[in-house]
């Protein structure tokens, strides 16, 4: 028998809470709701999370999931910095967007 | 190529200043008209009664006391009945405005520029030539009615501002069914002011025609060797259309646009996809593309292919596209469709490989100045 | 003559720059597919993407030049981009305003196929009680031309319509009568499977430039296998029905849909062959519908959107390859899906839209006066869920369906850019909330997007379609001319 056998049913995953928000972890977990669901905790500075897999699998697809899983972190992380970047400047363009340009026809009214 | 200006020698001459006149070769004209008329004079015609006459003759003959007389050589036997001319008198200078043959004309508003394209080919000066504007709405005047099209260049037509607008509505109350094309950067319509002073001119044809070298802000301001030039003529442009204007951009290839034509493409089709036509321009060699050949030159036969796929994104997106100033045989078939001659009809030329070809008519030909300095090796003719 | 300067004059010399809004979402182990405001994506390296968001990126760097052109960010070389942002973005929600454009009338649920995956058709002599009557098709065609769209296109669909042709008729003429006074761009369309068709329906749909779409599942055991008719010969009846139409009204007048079944799966290039038969100029491959199969059965996806998408694939692949041998044949759902990707134009297309397609792009008059939120709608109403039930004809008024809260809530909720995911996924652009499926599948309108049929088919294609445009040069230009079409 090889240790490679499928066994992991629940792994745990540590992350910094100084450096990763508790959002960016709720929405990285929440993307892989198919593949675990996610107990999560936060006490000092460590957010602390117990997934438990929806189906088993051996060590190696396990380490694949946590990685991706850490990298989806990572993402919802810079996100996030995005997010609060672009704020104004998406606000800016949006309304730049609805009001009448000129250049796009305008709305033609109904005539009823 | 034509020799559209030169000094001849002066034979006789009684007016001090410069003036615009019509030339004829009409020995029947009644006297009024023979005094606003320069005389294209053949052997034994009558030259008296007109203002200017042009004369290959050497010796004097009867001409009147208050007659211009210029002598002109075979360099000179394009002009023709109704086409206009700048005569000066105490220098002999003669210069071609408008030829009533030419299927376009293009007047020069001025020669002074704010931009420094490295491929000019009419490279700028800082001089006040703004005399060269009065004298236009003077040709205008001089025109006749049923001129087809004409263009306005310069340098930077703009740099006159609210004049050029002026003369734009001359023009159009001059020749009212004449259309117009006006050569700009654009920078100027950034100012939304002036764009609307534009439009007052309510031109039923008239197009302006912008070029962007790249979708590449940086090269775009390279090529045209001015800082913040990218993001004020596609402000330009915006205003220009925000203001229902018609709009075409130009974009000439050569060695620091060709990478990016195809993006360049791209970027015209996803952002400015209302202008109302894209010209791809080959390069003429002339102007400030001499001294910088080896920045700007490469053979179009190599870059066919780039071209090929710059033309089908601008076909895939409805665009209107023309392939402007290439030789039949440096480009592939599938540009046929937006090839057009276009080399102004005064400078197009041929090579002695094309003698045999059987697409000649069909084919723009090279610019004087290609055939003279730098043109493709792969120039052959179609058996 | 002043000297010229290089180009390293012209770069800003700050190395600075401002992030524009955008998504990222990875394409594959090493790859992300990054969308800016307009829906322009762009392809980029995981490392680049870093570099990038953390400042670090080189103005010299080819994708630092190239996140500059697309409108990713800006620097002190130019700040143009946030405007013709505005802009694209403008003109990508023009299309939202002119409301409802396609308005299809089922007249009658009678037809004299019993396919087996159809949800609405009945075998009946009934006709009072299965045709929708004139007073009803009056009260609809005012409620069609009161949408603001500009263009109104009315499909009539059933059962098979061709079996109340007489109502068919009647609406036609009618709705150009009351449309004289506001002058909208008509069109009529018939989805009909051709058996019925003769001389005298021809005349009068060229009369009136009614366009015919009809089904055509592939060769002629799959299409008749699918569609069972008294005689057994469905397929017979739909050629020999193009062929009719082709010659009475024209080419390009008829054109034919496919339903995808678990038959189809494994045979995507005979369907194609048979396509290329009929002369036609492309094939729109069609998703699985999930409607009545896979309420059944919960195992739908590891089964059959994974074999779908190998369909698809496959498809695609034959296509493209028909392509490159010059032959001109087109893929209709990746262009649907191109359009999105390449130009800032709405194909409208009902399944892919945001806010969803439901009573803003379409809406479905029932034969018993029913309003439905969209065809598939209708279809879960008649598996007996009314939740997207907006009203009755000659009931309610325009006003009355329109905001139902049937259809504001679920256009509200499933909102793609305010869902969970789908508000950070560099696909929302291309995507669509379906709200229908969503609550025929998982009972509510959105679903649990990681595990959402929808989302992951949608994802997959996406992503094989925008690799396949990187990969190859011939793809991404055949794919641009799709994308105009």
């Amino acid at each position: 028998m090889k240790d490679s056998e499928k066994e992991s049913k629940t792994i745990s995953v540590n992350f910094d809470s100084q450096v990763f928000s508790l959002m960016a972890i709720k929405k990285a977990a929440y993307k892989y709701i198919d593949s675990f669901s996610a107990d999560i905790t936060a006490e000092n500075h460590e957010v602390r999370c117990v997934l438990s897999l929806t189906s088993p699998r051996n060590e190696e697809n396990s380490a694949r999931l946590v990685d991706d899983f850490k990298k989806e972190v990572l993402d919802q992380d810079l996100r996030e910095t995005l997010k609060d970047e672009t704020e104004a400047v998406r606000n800016l363009i949006l309304a730049h967007a609805f009001s009448k340009t000129g250049i796009v026809n305008n709305e033609r009214v109904s005539d009823d | 190529m034509l020799k559209l200006h030169g000094n001849l020698p002066v034979l006789n001459s009684t007016t001090k200043d410069a003036y615009l006149i019509t030339v004829t070769t009409n020995t029947n004209l009644p006297p009024v008209l023979k005094k606003n008329r320069a005389l294209l004079m053949q052997p034994n015609q009558d030259p008296k009664g007109y203002k200017a006459v042009l004369t290959k003759e050497k010796g004097s003959t009867d001409f009147d006391a208050d007659s211009d007389v210029f002598q002109i050589s075979d360099d000179y036997n394009y002009l023709n009945e109704g086409d206009i001319v700048r005569l000066d008198p105490s220098s002999g200078s003669m210069r071609s405005l408008y030829r009533k043959n030419s299927p376009h004309n293009t007047i020069l508003l001025t020669e002074q520029c704010d931009h420094y394209c490295l491929m000019c080919s009419q490279p700028p000066k800082d001089v006040d030539d703004s005399w060269l504007l009065q004298e236009v709405f003077e040709l205008i005047s001089l025109m006749p009615t049923d001129t087809k099209g004409l263009g306005f260049s310069g340098g930077e037509p703009t740099l006159y501002g609210d004049r050029l607008i002026d003369l734009l509505h001359h023009t159009k109350r001059s020749l009212p069914t004449t259309a117009i094309d006006i050569l700009s950067n654009g920078r100027a319509f950034k100012d939304m002011e002036f764009a609307k002073n534009y439009a007052t001119v309510e031109h039923p044809d008239m197009l302006i025609g912008i070029p962007i070298y790249s979708d590449d802000p940086v090269r775009h301001d390279y090529v045209v060797q001015s800082r913040g030039a990218f993001d004020e003529t596609i402000k330009g442009i915006l205003n220009l259309k925000k203001v229902s204007q018609k709009v075409e951009i130009r974009i000439v290839i050569h060695k620091q646009t060709v990478d990016r034509l195809v993006r360049t493409c791209e970027f015209i089709a996803r952002n400015l996809l209302f202008v109302d036509h894209v010209a791809l321009m080959g390069l003429e060699i002339t102007g400030f593309t001499r001294p910088n050949l080896d920045l700007l030159w490469i053979d179009p036969y190599e870059y066919k292919d780039i071209l090929s796929e710059a033309v089908a994104v601008l076909n895939s997106y409805g665009m209107n596209a023309s392939v402007y100033n290439h030789q039949l045989c440096t480009i592939n078939p599938d540009v046929l469709g937006n090839y057009r001659k276009s080399i102004s009809d005064w400078k197009t030329e041929f090579l002695d490989e094309c003698l045999s070809c059987t697409k000649r008519t069909d084919c723009g030909g090279l610019f004087s100045s290609s055939k003279q300095f730098r043109h493709s090796r792969y120039i052959k003719a179609f058996k | 003559m002043s000297e010229f300067r290089t180009i390293e004059f012209y770069k800003s010399r700050k190395s600075s720059y401002r992030l524009l809004p955008f998504r990222f979402t990875p394409l594959d182990q090493d790859r992300y597919v990054l969308t800016n405001m307009a829906g322009e994506y762009l392809v980029s390296a995981r490392d680049k993407l870093l570099d990038f968001l953390q400042h670090k990126l080189a103005n010299e760097d080819p994708t630092y030049i190239e996140l500059r052109s697309r409108h990713f960010l800006i620097d002190d070389n130019s700040s143009i981009a946030p405007e013709l942002l505005a802009i694209k973005l403008r003109t990508r929600y023009d299309r939202l305003a002119e409301f409802t454009g396609l308005h299809i009338f089922v007249v009658t649920l009678r037809c004299e196929h019993s396919c087996p995956y159809c949800q609405v058709s009945r075998q009946s002599e009934d006709k009072l009680r299965y045709d929708m009557s004139s007073e009803i098709a009056s009260g609809a065609i005012d409620l069609a031309l009161r949408s603001p769209s500009q263009n109104i296109k009315i499909e009539f669909q059933g059962g098979e319509p061709l079996l109340n042709f007489e109502l068919i008729k009647f609406i036609v003429l009618e709705a150009k009568k009351r449309n004289q006074k506001r002058d909208k761009n008509l069109a009529f369309v018939i989805a009909t499977n051709l058996a019925l068709i003769n001389e005298d329906i021809l005349i009068f749909c060229r009369q009136h430039s009614i366009l015919i779409s009809t089904s055509l599942d592939g060769p002629k055991d799959l299409h008749n296998a699918n569609r069972p008719r008294p005689g057994g010969d469905s397929y017979e009846k739909t050629i020999e029905g193009i062929k009719l139409v082709r010659q009475t009204l024209g080419r390009d007048r008829v054109s034919a849909l496919m339903t995808t079944t678990e038959a189809s799966l494994d045979r995507v290039q005979e369907i194609i062959d048979e396509y290329l038969t009929q002369d036609f100029n492309g094939i729109f491959l069609r998703p699985l519908s999930p409607y009545g199969f896979a309420i059944k059965t919960k195992s739908y996806r590891a089964y059959n959107t994974e074999r779908w998408l190998d369909f698809y694939k496959e498809g695609l692949e034959y296509i493209i390859g028909l392509n490159r041998q010059g032959i001109d044949f087109i893929e209709y759902y990746a262009a649907t899906i191109l359009k999105k990707m390449l130009t800032s134009e709405d194909p409208g297309y009902v399944d892919l839209m945001s806010p969803s397609g439901i009573g803003i792009g379409a809406v479905v008059y029932n034969y018993d006066g029913y309003v439905y939120a969209s065809d598939e709608s209708r279809m879960l109403a008649e598996m007996g869920e009314e939740k997207f039930r907006l009203g009755k004809v000659l009931e309610n008024s325009y006003e009355q369906i329109f905001t139902s809260p049937n259809l504001l809530d679920p256009l509200e909720e499933s909102f793609a850019y305010s869902v969970p995911m789908c508000n950070d996924c560099a696909f929302e652009p291309y995507c669509g909330a379906d709200p229908v499926f969503h609550y025929a599948l998982y009972k509510d309108y959105v679903g649990r997007k990681p595990e959402s049929e929808f989302c992951f088919r949608n994802m997959a294609t996406f992503r094989f379609l925008i690799k396949k445009m990187e990969d190859d040069k011939l793809v991404r230009q055949l794919f641009t001319k799709w994308a105009n079409n």
